[in-house]
């Protein structure tokens, strides 16, 4: 297949990160692998003794697994849909990144569900769910829409790496035999035919169309296990877009930071350009503005109705002797300080984007905490055992190993992509400055053309 | 001055991991075992005091069965045999199934077996016996016999009960709104019919798991009582209610029981209605069910044509410009 010069350029450029593994890359996965060797041992205890060693008890039966799981899930729908946009409106300057945000999608759809496997106390009956389904349970529903999710999401990453599997396949890379074989036997035969790219594209853009209405209704389907139920602070008709937005809004941070580390890692600063953080900066602006109007909504509402169990988990999430500190960092890291990076011009610089970022993606997983733990510690009816392990949630060594676990398996696959596939698409890739150019160039010809001699 | 670790090969450092691993995994191992030790370590101390264990037995020792026999006089002139074996197993009971109870009728040495019964799933056998042809003793009793043989990992047990022919007879009377339940007991284990005073006797209504009591009162002169009940009881679907009478655990007389079906509850229907939108319901409301089915059959239908696509992209020969 012929590449344009700047797809050959782009080629060249990242050939060795799939043709070598590094020792570097050695390095980090037997350190991921270890901290997913602790967790298989915390799996073990948990398996041998039960959840006893976990901090969830008769009341807050939903602790750090479930906290995790709307993390990482959010995070893959967020990918889903930035990728489908850039995809669908083709979007010149989002090229380049469209790879890491499907990488994200797919990445966390099997990893956020596993902490579902580790909340589940009975493992041996986890096929009940597929032969005794029960339609009209939410729980059904979440685990069907995510497996719908998943084969779409393997499927739009498929379809967007062909191309680039059929010139990894004729680029003659150095690389060993079984790899070569794979990369063809993945091109399925793509040649770059006219016809090929016209079926491709059709494909994509069906797929492009389905996986962003696709991630909405699986992201509010997620939330409805929270909505449906009548308990306070979590019955809430706005539960389903503030999940979408709080999905959406942290997904902008994991693959803002990504960038980040895969330009100074394989110094793409060509193709992740200042311009990149930028652009997306602007949308986490967005995002965090209409997640922090959704917040303060939900939060107010709440606080004056002053129903009975409302109040009490209000009044938990805002007193300093319960998690008012916590409230306070997610509303502070999680939202005014993103915006206010973002907004003022001075600030608005890649590195500190990235870190606004990164503390915005940590506060968003601290906010998931503060919507499941606090209310699950507020039930409706007296306790039944109040020895205080059983009123107040602490998550045990097994709990933070499995969830370290969990960050270093995501961390592990994107490692293992990247050795894979290159993080930058080459297929497909434009210069955005020639194109820019020669738009410049169109719109001063045109511009000649309609004045008046 | 940059420090970098560097590495010989990917071999070198596919050991290191092997090795690193393996170190951790053996290093768990060992934590884990010197936990379990811990927790163990005063039971192994006490130990040491006692006495030397004898040398395994030769043969299991055999579980010894708790064998609980009852019979019920019944108001048809029958009687219920009710067995029931269970054992201790590990400081708790447990029931024994899919076990053999014979019944055998005893009068002075002579033994009649009268039949078997099998053990339910909770343990219990029921056998039911018409003791027409049987001859009671001098005193007007009857002597049975419960018989559980054995096997090769329960002993054998049996167990005896006895007690007086006697008859209890059930008399619904309706008198205006009044529905009163009489009943009259009469010891014809003598031949003669010969009422029994001052017993107290118990008036039930079947319900659905245990009988409810309704009331007790003693026997007069006549061997009679009677007691008033509600005129609002749930019935079935017509209105019928099951009555009974009881003589529990009598020194004499052991257990009697007697029942009839009255039309003096109220009808409630047992035929299952559309069940309001419960968690329990049976299925999903239509709508539900139908939105499904689009949503997944729209998602799911794109996924067919886009991997039928696929394979039609597998099979096209390039033509025309091949570019990336």
């Amino acid at each position: 297949m012929e590449l344009t010069t700047y797809q050959q350029e782009a080629l060249d450029r990242q050939k060795s990160t799939i043709e070598k593994f590094g020792n570097k890359t050695w390095l980090w996965t037997i350190f991921f692998l270890i901290w997913i060797m602790i967790g298989g041992y915390a799996l073990y205890l948990q398996i041998s003794k039960g959840h006893i060693v976990t901090g969830m008890r008769d009341n807050v039966v939903w602790g750090l697994f479930i906290v995790n799981f709307i993390f990482f899930i959010g995070i893959s729908y967020a990918g889903a849909i930035i990728a489908g946009l850039l995809h669908l409106f083709k979007v010149p300057w989002g090229k380049p990144i469209i790879r890491l945000a499907q990488l994200m999608t797919i990445i966390s759809v099997v990893v956020g569900p596993i902490f579902i496997l580790l909340c589940v106390g009975r493992f041996d009956r986890l096929y009940f769910l597929f032969i005794h389904p029960r339609l009209q349970s939410p729980l059904t529903w979440d685990v069907l829409a995510i497996l719908t999710y998943f084969v779409g999401s393997v499927l739009f990453l498929y379809m967007a790496l062909i191309r680039d599997f059929a010139v990894y396949r004729d680029a003659k890379l150095d690389i060993p035999g079984w790899k070569q074989k794979l990369y063809k036997i993945l091109a399925i035969g793509y040649r770059g035919a006219a016809s090929q790219k016209r079926h491709l594209l059709i494909s994509q853009n069906l797929l492009a169309m389905i996986m962003i209405p696709l991630s909405i209704i699986v992201s509010s389907i997620l939330s409805w296990i929270f909505g449906m139920t009548l308990r306070p602070g979590w019955h809430s008709t706005i539960f389903g877009p503030y999940f979408v937005l709080g999905a959406l809004y942290s997904g902008c941070g994991v693959l803002i930071v990504a960038m980040w580390v895969y330009r100074k890692m394989y110094k793409l600063e060509t193709y992740f350009t200042d311009k990149h953080f930028k652009n997306l900066g602007y949308a986490m602006l967005v995002l965090a503005a209409g997640y922090g109007y959704f917040t303060f909504s939900e939060y107010f509402t709440d606080w004056f109705g002053s129903a009975k169990w409302d109040s009490e988990v209000i009044h938990k999430l805002f007193s300093v002797h319960d998690y008012g500190w916590w409230s306070l960092f997610t509303n502070l890291f999680g939202i005014l300080i993103p915006i206010m990076i973002v907004a003022i011009p001075a600030t608005r610089k890649t590195n500190l984007i990235t870190i606004a970022a990164f503390v915005m993606v940590i506060a968003l997983w601290v906010k998931r905490y503060l919507i499941i733990i606090p209310t699950l510690e507020t039930p409706a009816l007296p306790m039944q055992d109040t020895r205080m392990e059983y009123v107040k949630y602490s998550a045990t060594w097994p709990e933070w190993a499995l969830t370290i676990a969990g960050i270093a398996t995501f961390f592990l696959f994107f490692t293992l992509m990247s050795k894979f596939v290159t993080v930058v698409p080459v297929s497909g890739l434009e210069d955005t400055n020639q194109h820019h150019a020669s738009q410049t160039e169109t719109a001063s010809a045109i511009n000649e053309q309609v004045q008046p001699a | 001055m940059k420090k970098v670790v560097k590495l010989k090969s990917p071999i070198n450092a596919t050991r290191q991991f092997f090795a690193t691993a393996g170190m951790l995994i053996l290093s768990l191992l060992f934590v884990n075992g010197l936990l379990a030790q811990t927790e163990t370590a005063p039971a192994a101390t006490a130990d040491t005091t006692a006495k030397p264990v004898a040398p395994a037995a030769e043969a299991p020792e055999l579980i010894s069965p708790s064998l609980k026999f009852t019979g019920v006089q019944k108001g048809d002139n029958t009687i219920d045999f009710r067995a029931t074996l269970k054992a201790k197993v590990k400081g708790g009971f447990i029931k024994l199934p899919f076990l053999k109870v014979k019944f055998i009728a005893v009068n002075g040495t002579d033994e009649t077996e009268l039949g078997f019964a099998i053990t339910n799933g909770e343990g219990k056998a029921l056998f039911n016996f018409k003791p027409d042809t049987l001859k009671p003793d001098t005193e007007g009793k009857f002597h049975f016999k419960a018989v559980f043989a054995g096997n090769k990992a329960l002993e054998a047990a049996e167990e005896e009960v006895s007690f007086k022919r006697a008859r209890l007879e059930i008399i619904p009377v309706k008198e205006d709104s009044i529905l009163t339940v009489k009943l009259r007991l009469i010891d014809v284990g003598t031949g003669t019919e010969v009422p029994v005073k001052e017993v107290t006797l118990g008036v039930y209504i079947k319900r659905s798991f245990n009988p409810l009591k309704l009331g007790e009162a003693a026997t007069d002169e006549s061997g009679e009582m009677s007691v008033e009940i509600p005129n609002n009881l749930p019935g079935d679907a017509k209105g019928n209610i099951t009555l009974s009478g009881r003589l529990d655990e009598n020194e004499i007389y052991g257990n009697l029981e007697a029942s009839v079906v009255q039309q003096w509850g109220t009808p409630v229907s047992d035929k299952i209605t559309e069940l309001p939108r419960e968690l329990w319901s049976p299925h999903p409301p239509l709508w539900m069910l139908v939105t499904f089915i689009i949503l997944m059959g729209t998602v799911w239908g794109h996924y067919v044509v886009i991997v039928v696509q696929l394979f039609r992209l597998r099979k096209e020969e390039p033509h025309g410009t091949v570019t990336a």
